[in-house]
């Protein structure tokens, strides 16, 4: 990884040769070194590291874009010369995206060297090997301990700086029986403290113990009780395909004209929090824009959307700083935050008398993004809980569901919450309980 | 370069390894992106960088870089990460044979698409655009555009040195309608962004998406005022613009040796296929004929050979509707006594070579496109994939497609219905498979977005299908209650 000084020598070179242009660049840097392991064993084990310039040249209301890995005074110039050299035939487009010019310095160093020193690839492998010795024969175990360094720099002509550095360790454990039955955790953290790979690998191993000797129960409608991570699965799609403000602008959005509106239960409430402790501590979008907190659902209510500028222009508001350089996606919350109730998750199973506990979804997709209305699969574990109990283990089951409906069906939220690590950080999620919940198709 | 590659092999095969090899990709792209008749994307992208994976002892290392000044400093962290693999490794790795090869390979194309200006590639989308635009009523209308060339280097331990220059290009257009109420979508020539080729840009050419474009607006504004598709059993013709995505995910993926030996199980799933049914199971009706092919023309998955140097080639997956054989790389192929049969393949410079697909296509049958309708009494036609979903054993499938066109008494109605599903298990489904549309009706699609691995590696495969029939599939939820 470079030194901040040198990603903003990257950046004051390219707006030095880029003289009269509107010029912006981020650069993401990433190294990471990850270990998977399958069939109890390290299986692959690989490290990467890569920084990636991206440049954006704009001249009135046409815009080109370049990006590149060779970041020497060459590779620059050839990337800038080609951005500058677009711009003569591109017709105008109609928008000239507002830079960000305040304020001119964001710094966030979030860099735990502990972690550096504690999760290099050897101390991965022995803890590994440890938890591993724990297991019995007849399970085996599958997943991955990485460690990540990450920094993201952005600078433009108009004078502005941003610099982000931080660092985290994330596994995945999944235990598996002979019989297929399988349980699963992932975790991702910053503190040391809050790494206890021995002791998740021990939690998910009593789990899939549980799921034996499957039970098979037909499509219909089921009280379910959704685990953080299944929540997570659910929430992230809503935030892709219903709380960015581009999706409403394409009319694909559930909240399309129906911001201001109660369109889930009072007991729902759904944030973007970058300062959140359990979310990706980032304080500026891949625009350069500080990232705001954003009140999506408040007791139920559609509040605000997310914003990049493109997409703040059409609405003829400020970006809400939610860029994930994307401008097909528009502006994306990725740090969500859904607030808890009033009772934890044991006293919502313990108080039910007939639901099925969901540990997590999987390969979920988007049948009617108007409706909200998604598929996929249960995966590592689904039981049916009676009297309080979980009485039996059961086969992976297909829903097909309206979220909108769902999230007008809640029983109950869960007041213990949970980090879940998602495609760009973490989301904070509690369990849920949720009546009429609909499977339809069955996986034997 | 290649001296120089020489030299770092020689300095790690110094070190006791027992192989190595090196993978040196330059890869540029460009994207264009059009949306209302304006240009919302113009963006190039170039890198270039290396990997070098080792195997000491029966364990693998792999470390990565852009930075080509510290070769020696990359190719010993990956020797200490496989020291550290062989901590938990209970049996070691074994690699299967493969040849010595010293070869160059380069896609056969005839237009450069880097060499055709972008003013004209921009004009072609706009043009499309404001055809969409003139023949309906649309919400939004947008063009693709994508190229890239990669050039890459493949070189290892036992004297291999394999240069491939591969050239993809490909486009799409879509026209989107909406009310107060609902929005829909049709796409040309498939969805999610286009089809793609290994080929130049007479691909692009010969898309004709600006003669295409009325059509799919036309279709866009009447979904909106057509009836939801109905819940039932039904007779169906699925196009190759659905079909292609059915065999990606219902039979490419299951044959993934790596999945079936459990690799992929803590992220994409495993599969319900095993090594002791090769040759037994019936995965499909008589109809059903399938190979993973890397070296047909123009196929997003065809190249020289693989990123171990494994040469390109032709695998039956189902012969008449027996299950025949697995994807396979080097270090899964042993496995199960078998040498590689060359699918396996990086992403990026960064990331290790897996298991991935090359070209899994349905052969075509003997029916025309009015034989396959003609023997359905009260059935649908259905195209271009929507969304997608199936269980991590790859059973359980569902896809939504865009359209639904009626099919009653032999006859295509006229009539269309918005927001098709069905849904199935996989091997029941093949098996309802009583006819394939002939050689006429066969296309080649390029799926450049098949995600799996850890860390994620998005690879460009390709499926070539006609449009088939499937009898008493299910369609719809909404009579779950």
């Amino acid at each position: 990884m470079l030194s901040k000084q040198k990603y903003y020598d990257i950046i004051d070179y390219i707006i030095e040769i880029s003289p009269g242009f509107d010029t912006r660049v981020l650069i993401m840097a990433q190294a990471e070194g990850l270990t998977r392991y399958a069939n109890s064993m390290i299986h692959q084990n690989v490290f990467e590291d890569l920084t990636t310039v991206s440049i954006t040249v704009i001249d009135g209301e046409k815009k080109s874009e370049q990006s590149t890995t060779d970041y020497s005074e060459q590779g620059l110039k050839k990337a800038v010369t080609e951005a500058i050299n677009n711009l003569e035939f591109l017709p105008s487009s109609g928008t000239q995206p507002l830079p960000v010019t305040e304020p001119a310095l964001i710094e966030h160093d979030s860099f735990n060297k502990e972690l550096e020193k504690s999760f290099g690839v050897k101390q991965r492998a022995l803890e590994l090997k440890t938890a591993l010795n724990t297991l019995p024969e007849e399970y085996l175990a599958y997943g991955t301990y990485s460690y990540t360094e990450y920094n993201i720099s952005y600078g433009s002509s108009q004078g502005v700086k941003r610099f982000a550095r931080s660092n985290s360790v994330k596994f995945s454990i999944l235990i598996s029986d002979k019989t297929g039955g399988t349980s699963f955790i992932t975790e991702s953290a910053q503190e040391p403290q809050n790494i206890d790979f021995i002791k998740s690998f021990a939690q998910v191993f009593e789990r899939a113990k549980l799921n034996n000797n499957q039970q098979q129960i037909e499509p219909g409608a089921y009280t379910v009780i959704l685990e953080p991570a299944a929540v997570s699965d659910i929430v992230l799609y809503l935030a892709f395909a219903g709380f960015s403000a581009k999706s409403v602008q394409n009319k694909i959005s559930f909240l399309t004209d129906k911001l201001n509106q109660q369109v889930f239960d009072k007991r729902i409430t759904i944030e973007d929090d970058w300062q959140n402790p359990n979310t990706l501590a980032i304080p500026f979008d891949f625009e350069g824009y500080p990232r705001q907190r954003l009140e999506l659902v408040t007791n139920g209510w559609a509040k605000q959307l997310a914003y990049d500028t493109l997409s703040a222009m059409k609405d003829n508001v400020p970006t809400t700083g939610h860029s994930i350089n994307d401008v097909n996606s528009g502006g994306i919350p990725i740090n969500l935050v859904m607030s808890g109730g009033e009772k934890p998750l044991d006293k919502l199973i313990a108080e039910s008398d007939d639901a099925i506990l969901v540990t997590r979804f999987h390969y979920m997709n988007i049948v009617n993004p108007r409706t909200a209305q998604l598929t996929g699969l249960t995966r590592d574990g689904l039981f049916q809980i009676k009297n309080g109990k979980i009485v039996a283990a059961l086969h992976n089951m297909r829903f097909t569901q309206s979220i909108v409906e769902a999230f007008n069906n809640v029983v109950d939220i869960s007041s213990d919450r949970k980090g879940v690590p998602k495609f760009l950080g973490n989301v904070y999620m509690p369990s849920m309980v949720i009546k009429d919940f609909h499977f339809t198709g069955k996986t034997n | 370069m290649q001296k120089e590659i020489h030299r770092i092999l020689s300095f790690i095969k110094a070190k006791g390894v027992d192989y190595a090899d090196i993978r040196v990709q330059k890869l540029n792209t460009e994207q264009i992106i059009t949306e209302n008749e304006t240009v919302q994307k113009l963006e190039n992208e170039n890198t270039k960088g290396y990997g070098i994976r080792v195997f000491l002892n029966g364990a693998l290392g792999f470390a990565s870089s852009q930075d080509f000044d510290c070769l020696e400093q990359v190719a010993l962290q990956a020797i200490e990460i496989a020291e550290a693999s062989a901590l938990a490794q209970k049996d070691p790795l074994t690699l299967a044979e493969k040849p010595i090869v010293i070869d160059t390979y380069v896609t056969d194309y005839q237009i450069d698409p880097f060499t055709v200006s972008k003013k004209d590639k921009i004009d072609l989308l706009l043009a499309a655009e404001k055809e969409m635009k003139n023949n309906a009523e649309l919400f939004k209308t947008m063009g693709f555009l994508r190229f890239s060339k990669e050039e890459k280097i493949f070189a290892d331990t036992d004297g291999s040195y394999i240069t491939q220059t591969i050239i993809e290009s490909g486009g799409g257009i879509r026209a989107s309608a909406a009310d107060g109420q609902d929005m829909q979508v049709r796409s040309y020539p498939n969805s999610f962004r286009g089809n793609y080729a290994t080929a130049g840009y007479e691909f692009v050419t010969e898309l004709q998406l600006v003669e295409n474009a009325p059509k799919i607006a036309q279709e866009a504004a009447a979904l909106l005022t057509a009836e939801e598709c109905p819940s039932g059993y039904y007779d169906l013709v699925i196009d190759g613009s659905q079909l292609y995505l059915q065999i990606h995910e219902s039979v490419g993926h299951p044959i993934e040796l790596d999945r079936v030996l459990g690799y992929e199980a803590g992220y994409a799933g495993t599969s319900f296929l095993n090594p002791e049914m090769m040759g037994e199971f019936k995965y499909g009706s008589k109809h059903v004929n399938i190979v993973a092919d890397a070296t047909i023309p123009r196929g997003l998955g065809t190249f020289g050979y693989d990123d171990e140097g494994v040469p390109a080639q032709c695998t039956p997956i189902i012969t008449k509707g027996i299950f025949q054989g697995f994807l396979s790389s080097r270090d899964t192929a042993p496995i199960i006594g078998q040498q590689s049969n060359g699918t396996s393949r990086a992403s990026s410079w960064g990331r290790i070579p897996i298991v991935r697909m090359t070209n899994i296509n349905l052969q075509p049958g003997e029916l025309t496109f009015e034989d396959l309708i003609g023997e359905i009494d009260d059935g649908l036609l259905l195209a271009t994939n929507k969304s997608w979903s199936i269980d991590d054993k790859r059973l359980n499938f569902q896809f939504a497609t865009e359209i639904a066109y009626e099919i009653k008494q032999g006859k295509l109605t006229g009539k269309i219905y918005k927001n098709p599903i069905y849904t199935g298990i996989t091997p029941e489904f093949w098996n309802s498979c009583d006819g394939v549309g002939n050689k006429h009706l066969w296309v080649l699609y390029g799926t450049p977005n098949c995600g799996k691995g850890e860390p994620t590696q998005v690879a460009h495969v390709g499926h070539g299908c006609s449009p088939a029939r499937f009898r008493n599939v299910k369609v719809g939820v909404a009579d779950v209650k």
